[in-house]
């Protein structure tokens, strides 16, 4: 191993910089902040890497990483990215469901907090549809 | 700047090594696992810059420091990683430190100074 710090991280610090770059908030980044940006990423990558691996056995796939996003309520800014899948049948249902719902007539009285869910859930929805294909 | 799209994705094969070492010998990463993990790498970056900027905001300062980063750490709940961050830190300084009275005694000599003048 060199001393050069540089050569102790995997990911590319450049490629790291543009997208710290691409926040408007960033114009300049130093060689230290990106640095420790960068090896905080990749300690990240191996702590999510090692969370999903528990629940799966010999093959790391992408559910065993959703289903962490899912749990952990730090990863909350995960949710959107890593949605969990549902099959189609579980899609129809769900928006079968949300029909009668949504239909006044069929249910008797839905509360606010219900409806609230619904919204979240209808949400996730658009994303999960991406997932599937 | 970021020019196409993919700029602003992580490199796949990067991610894969990464996260071999953290795993036993013999596990396999699925395609879409990998994919998975190199777009919440990416997020995460994000995510923590802004923590980040925020400390830099709230304290009124400018330029973004390492210590920034910790302390973003830490507001974002992740504080497992503060304490293997500081020691980077450290080691960091350290090597910086190092390079730069190594370049200064030889100015002519280019080739060690690149991550020092980087801006």
């Amino acid at each position: 191993m060199s001393n050069k710090p540089e050569k102790d991280l995997h990911l590319p610090l450049s490629r790291v910089k543009t997208i710290m770059k691409s926040s408007p908030e960033v114009d300049a980044v130093g060689p230290e902040p990106l640095y420790l940006v960068t090896k905080c990423t990749e300690l990240f990558v191996m702590d999510l890497a090692r969370r999903s691996f528990i629940n799966s056995h010999n093959s790391l796939d992408y559910k065993h990483i959703a289903d962490v996003v899912q749990e952990d309520d730090t990863l909350d800014f995960l949710r959107e990215i890593i949605p969990r899948k549902i099959t189609v049948r579980e899609y129809k249902e769900l928006m079968a469901r949300k029909s009668t719902k949504a239909n006044p007539d069929d249910s008797s009285e839905t509360s606010s907090d219900e409806e609230s869910e619904e919204n979240s859930d209808s949400n996730q929805e658009d994303n999960q549809e991406e997932q599937e294909s | 700047m970021a020019e196409k799209l993919e700029d602003l994705n992580l490199p796949l094969t990067v991610v894969s090594r990464i996260v071999k070492e953290a795993l036993p010998e013999g596990v396999s990463l699925s395609k879409e696992g990998r994919t998975g993990l190199a777009k919440a790498a990416s997020v995460f970056v994000l995510y923590i810059t802004s923590a980040a900027t925020n400390i830099v905001k709230n304290s009124k300062r400018k330029a973004l420091t390492g210590q920034d980063v910790i302390d973003a750490m830490a507001d974002i709940e992740f504080d497992r990683f503060v304490e293997p961050l500081k020691e980077t830190l450290e080691q960091y300084k350290l090597q910086a430190s190092a390079k730069k009275s190594a370049s200064s005694k030889k100015k002519d000599d280019g080739e060690d100074v690149e991550i020092i003048e980087e801006e």
